[in-house]
């Protein structure tokens, strides 16, 4: 006889989950377990996580986004929450933790509700509801003159990225807001919304200390110049995207030479011919030439002989941005450049900054439309965390071009969140008011992680911040350093109003979308050997 | 066994295990999708091979994606499929009306009745519906200004079923108006001439409806504008770049000159074709600060792209083709594919081209268009399975607007039609039939009841209270929908919910001819494999 029932209609290997207890239950849990593993990164306190990845690659981070990635999540409710997490680093470029780690906590509540007898759906209503009057209070909270900003005010600029980045470096913000708020104002555009975080490149040289990271007004190449010119001041730029070389046609050509005369001049002609090119550069004021593909012999020889510097760029968007630096429009073949086209530099250079052969090409006026950060560091995993904080901490810049609103940070909103939804929770009837009521609860855990993760006593502090609150101080937060609660104005701890709302409302969509699920249907795994597999029978190997 | 006449491996299932190896199959499929039925169905994950993630509520993709193995259940599969590919919608409830009359069917055969008798009612019970379906669908006129606040109602309907209700309706207004948009009188309407584009990028509720057109490329040079306005628009499908010939072609030179002059003589005849465009751009934008964009369905090549950059001229190569055709619906003018004879006139218009970038992806916008004849759904959500989950409901919902216009009527919804007719057939249509047959209409109406039921199953509702209070009202001659909030009657015309009449129709047409097949197997034999999996 067939056996009933769905499993038997289903080809072999798939898995089929349904019902509250076996697929709504287990993937809160999931989804739990993931945002128990960021959250004790969550704050400026947070810990750091050693990942290694499939390829064995370490990571030494507390940047959720990286771990989450780097994770190779299986689970599929768990998944969602990532691509959660990874819609607000696209979209914002911070706040991955609150996404996920927020999420994690309205599932945890709304699994205590499922099992006091609350149906899913009464969930979904009373979640959306409290979303969309989290957002309307969120805008309440809005500290009020931060709608307006001077973007090129670096003071400004600081002082509303410090908490994004303390959050990533804590202790070394300073360090690190500075760096990152020069070189983001001097390629901000005249129109701030169009600022492209591309702009702002981050060089990693091993070797030193942060104290020794620089700006360079221009661009850090990691390579060195083709030729034996290592240096050159106040000079025009020749770009060629295709190469420095003799012209090729698309049809395959044959020299065909009769005689021994012919080759000879063959030779020659082919000479003439390219230093007719060089020349004909060198005649139009370039002294440097950059080339995107190729540098021929012969031409570099010519180069040499007309005192021309040659550059190679092989990456094309990096030799779009070198042409944006030095203001030059890029030839596609080896011809006289018009003068328009030809760039200019104020200096560029061959240098050596801790082993690395770097060239460094600065453009201190016009142009200034790129500008790098070069970040020193002891260990590649340091580097690699600095070059997030400073992604983070441009970001950030970006997020501030567009909408400059800034909110309470250190918790301070989360707790002025918290009371107001409750009270609202409290005017509502029906079943999902006590959905609406969990969610206020739920944004309690942002207090309690960064005490936690401080060492400090979570419930004191939680209690004074609420008592602190209900008297009307809606700014007060915690402050790391001294384990007390204190007024943001003072500790200067502000959030991007546009991070907090998009994390929240990623979170809910995210938790909203689990809780919506009633049955898993998984297909076989596919493709390939098993990696731990493929180890285990490697390892048995070597044991032979 | 004296002889055996089949291979020894085979399986053979007769009479009784046959028939309730397809009846067990038709009610377990049921049993899968009956959560989906209806605006408070849940929602399915189904996790693919790789790990992908995705979500549905709707019956068709559950189906193509659960790769169903059972026999029986593929053939039921198969209709709902053929259902969907009739009618765009309703292939769940195929799915649970089948296996609905399939359980009916089973308690009158364990009570002792051949299936032949069932299978006779069902025809004559299949006949009658669809002669009541014709009386009692609501007309709606479709003159050359269509009721739009219908077409609402019945997209509504249907993507209320696919998504959640305030999604819903916001893409609602944004699927009528497409369609209206690309309907052209005296002429079908073609579907395909809506483009639906998606980003990931913000929101769901970000989606919304561009009148023009959203290409999922961007210009391929650096030195192009970014953004444009009063663009003049060639829409052309002329290779911009050289092409090597055919044959094997080599040539032979002695020296650098010779070659040099090959490689201009090779470039000569693309910078010939460029040069056409630039006089055309020319002619057109002189003394005015028109743009000029070309969009190329073939390639264009780098050194064409820089000689058409310097003018100030936007290219696109590589358009798709059928992105082609809704350029032209959508900015006038005409593709061309030779660029020997252009006219000013061959050419499009749009207000404002201009292009946007996310992360590595480039997208660009064709708006502020004149008399648009074709126009782009821009679908955005944070991540993939809700790009994926919306792009099936605007898909349903598109389908669900053609078929009002094209059927000029709409049915009940809510579950009233199914409650009436179950009404007409037990109460007129039964008496009217001789013999055993009756039973098979009973049945047949009996398994009608099973949308209301679902529906009420779903929303949490006491199946039974739900039934009774619908057919009571129906008795008294009002015809009543539920109400899925509170389990209440409802008038489904207040409310505003339609369902497709083609819809109905073909639920109605091909559920009872596959179940009818479905009951008069009575021997299952496969060849050479167990047919239960080997545990």
């Amino acid at each position: 006889m067939q056996p009933y029932g769905i499993q038997s209609m289903l080809k072999d290997g798939y898995r089929h989950l349904s019902g509250l207890d076996e697929a709504v239950i287990k993937n809160i849990e999931a989804c739990k377990e993931l945002s128990t593993i960021t959250r004790t990164s969550l704050g400026p306190n947070g810990m750091n996580k050693m990942v290694i990845n499939h390829l064995d690659k370490l990571f030494v981070t507390n940047d959720a986004g990286t771990i989450v990635n780097e994770l190779e999540i299986q689970h599929p409710a768990a998944k969602i929450l990532v691509l959660a997490a990874k819609a607000q680093q696209e979209e914002i470029g911070d706040g991955a933790n609150l996404t996920i780690s927020f999420a994690g906590e309205l599932l945890q509540n709304a699994g205590a509700l499922i099992r006091a007898g609350l149906h899913p759906s009464d969930i979904i209503t009373g979640y959306n509801k409290a979303i969309t009057k989290t957002v309307e209070i969120l805008e309440q909270l809005v500290e009020s003159g931060s709608e307006t900003m001077d973007v090129r005010n670096k003071d400004e600029v600081v002082f509303r990225m410090r908490a994004a980045v303390a959050s990533k470096q804590f202790g070394q913000e300073e360090i690190i807001c500075s760096l990152v708020a020069d070189a983001c104002i001097q390629v901000c555009p005249k129109n701030p919304t169009n600022f492209n975080v591309d702009n702002v490149r981050v060089a990693k040289l091993l070797g030193g200390g942060l104290h020794n990271s620089c700006i360079v007004r221009g661009m850090v190449l990691k390579s060195d110049a083709v030729g034996s010119i290592k240096r050159m001041e106040k000079a025009k730029v020749a770009v060629f995207a295709g190469g420095v070389d003799t012209n090729a046609t698309e049809t395959k050509g044959t020299v065909l030479i009769h005689s021994a005369e012919q080759l000879e001049n063959y030779a020659k002609t082919e000479e003439a011919k390219v230093e007719e090119l060089i020349k004909a550069v060198a005649e139009s004021g370039a002294k440097v030439i950059v080339s995107g593909g190729s540098v021929g012999e012969m031409a570099l020889h010519f180069c040499e002989r007309y005192k021309i510097m040659v550059l190679k760029i092989s990456s094309k968007f990096e030799l779009r941005r070198f042409c944006r630096t030095a203001g030059a429009v890029a030839h596609l073949k080896l011809s006289r450049p018009s003068p328009d086209d030809l760039g200019y530099v104020d200096s560029i250079a061959v240098e050596e900054i801790g082993g690395v052969t770097v060239t460094i090409a600065r453009n201190e006026q016009g142009g200034n439309s790129i500008s790098a950060v070069v970040l020193r560091g002891s260990t590649d995993s340091i580097l690699d965390d600095l070059e997030r904080a400073v992604d983070d901490g441009v970001n950030t810049y970006m997020a501030m071009c567009r909408d400059s609103r800034i909110v309470p940070g250190a918790a301070a909103t989360e707790i002025e969140l918290a009371q107001r939804l409750k009270e609202y929770a409290n005017a509502e009837t029906g079943l999902h008011s006590h959905a609406i009521l969990k969610y206020a609860e739920s944004f309690q855990f942002v207090p309690q992680t960064l005490a936690d993760n401080a060492g400090l006593d979570a419930m004191e502090i939680i209690a004074s911040l609420y008592t602190g609150h209900g008297s009307g101080n809606t700014k007060l937060g915690i402050d790391l350093e001294e384990g007390a609660c204190k007024d943001v104005s003072e500790t200067k701890v502000w959030d991007l109003f546009a991070t907090k709302l998009f994390a929240l409302k990623y979170a809910s969509d995210a938790a909203c979308t689990v809780l919506r699920v009633d049955q898993i249907i998984m297909a076989k795994q596919a493709g390939g050997p098993r990696r731990d597999l493929a180890a285990a029978a490697g390892a048995g190997a070597e044991e032979d | 066994m004296s002889v055996r006449v089949l291979n020894p491996n085979a399986e053979v299932l007769n009479k009784t295990a046959a028939l309730h190896m397809t009846i067990n199959a038709a009610k377990g499929l049921q049993d899968v999708l009956k959560s989906n039925l209806g605006p408070k169905g849940t929602i399915k994950m189904l996790v693919g091979g790789s790990g992908d993630i995705k979500l549905t509520k709707d019956g068709n993709t559950l189906l193509k994606e659960m790769q169903i193995q059972n026999p029986t259940a593929i053939m039921i599969a198969r209709t709902a499929v053929a259902q969907d590919d009739i009618s765009g919608d309703g292939t769940t409830s195929t799915v649970i009306f089948i296996g609905e009359l399939m359980k009916q069917s089973e308690r009158c055969i364990d009570e002792g009745m051949h299936p032949r008798v069932l299978v006779d009612g069902f025809e004559i019970a299949k006949r009658a519906t669809l002669q009541f379906l014709d009386n009692f669908k609501t007309p709606v006129v479709m003159g050359d200004e269509p009721d739009k606040e219908i077409l609402k109602m019945v997209a509504r309907t249907t993507l209320r079923t696919k998504l959640y209700e305030g999604l819903a309706d916001q893409l609602t207004d944004i699927v009528v108006n497409s369609v209206l948009c690309i309907r052209k009188p005296e002429e079908g309407i073609d579907l395909f001439m809506v483009e639906i584009m998606h980003m990931r990028h913000k929101f769901d509720v970000d989606t919304r409806l561009v009148e023009g057109l959203v290409l999922d490329h961007g210009s391929r040079h650096p030195d192009m504008k970014r953004r444009a306005e009063n663009c003049h628009i060639l829409t052309c499908n002329v290779s911009l770049e050289y092409e090597k010939s055919e044959i094997n072609a080599g040539f032979f030179y002695s020296n650098a000159e010779q070659r040099e002059a090959m490689v201009t003589a090779e470039r000569k005849s693309v910078d010939e074709r460029v040069q056409k465009i630039i006089d055309l751009k020319n002619k057109v934008c002189a003394g005015n600060d028109n743009n000029f964009v070309i969009i190329n369905q073939k390639g264009i090549d780098p050194p064409s792209l820089d000689l058409l950059a310097r003018e100030g001229i936007i290219a696109l190569r590589r358009a798709k083709r059928r992105n082609m055709e809704r350029l032209v619906l959508a900015c006038g003018g005409e593709a061309v594919n030779s660029v020997d004879e252009l006219t000013p006139e061959s050419l499009g218009w749009a207000g404002l081209v201009y292009e946007h970038v996310l992360g590595e992806e480039k997208y660009t916008f064709v708006e502020q268009v004149k008399n648009p004849n074709s126009c782009t759904i821009l679908i955005k959500g944070p991540n993939d399975h809700t790009i994926a989950q919306i792009k099936d409901a605007v898909r349903d919902g598109l389908r669900s607007v053609k078929n009002t216009i094209e059927d000029e009527c709409v049915v009940l919804g809510a579950g009233a039609f199914e409650v009436a007719a179950r009404q007409h057939l037990l109460n007129e249509v039964k008496k009217t039939v001789q013999g055993r047959a009756q039973l098979g209409v009973e049945a047949f109406a009996n398994a009608l009841l099973v949308v209301p039921k679902t529906l009420a199953e779903n929303a949490g509702l006491d199946t039974q209270d739900v039934i009774i209070s619908l057919t009571s009202e129906h008795d008294k001659g009002n015809v009543v929908g539920l109400n899925i909030e509170d389990g209440e009657p409802i008038d489904p015309q207040l409310a505003g919910i339609f369902d497709n009449y083609s819809v109905k129709r073909q639920l109605i047409n091909s559920g009872p001819v596959i179940a009818s097949q479905l009951l008069l197997v009575d021997e299952v034999i496969r060849a050479g494999r167990n047919m239960r999996k080997p545990t």
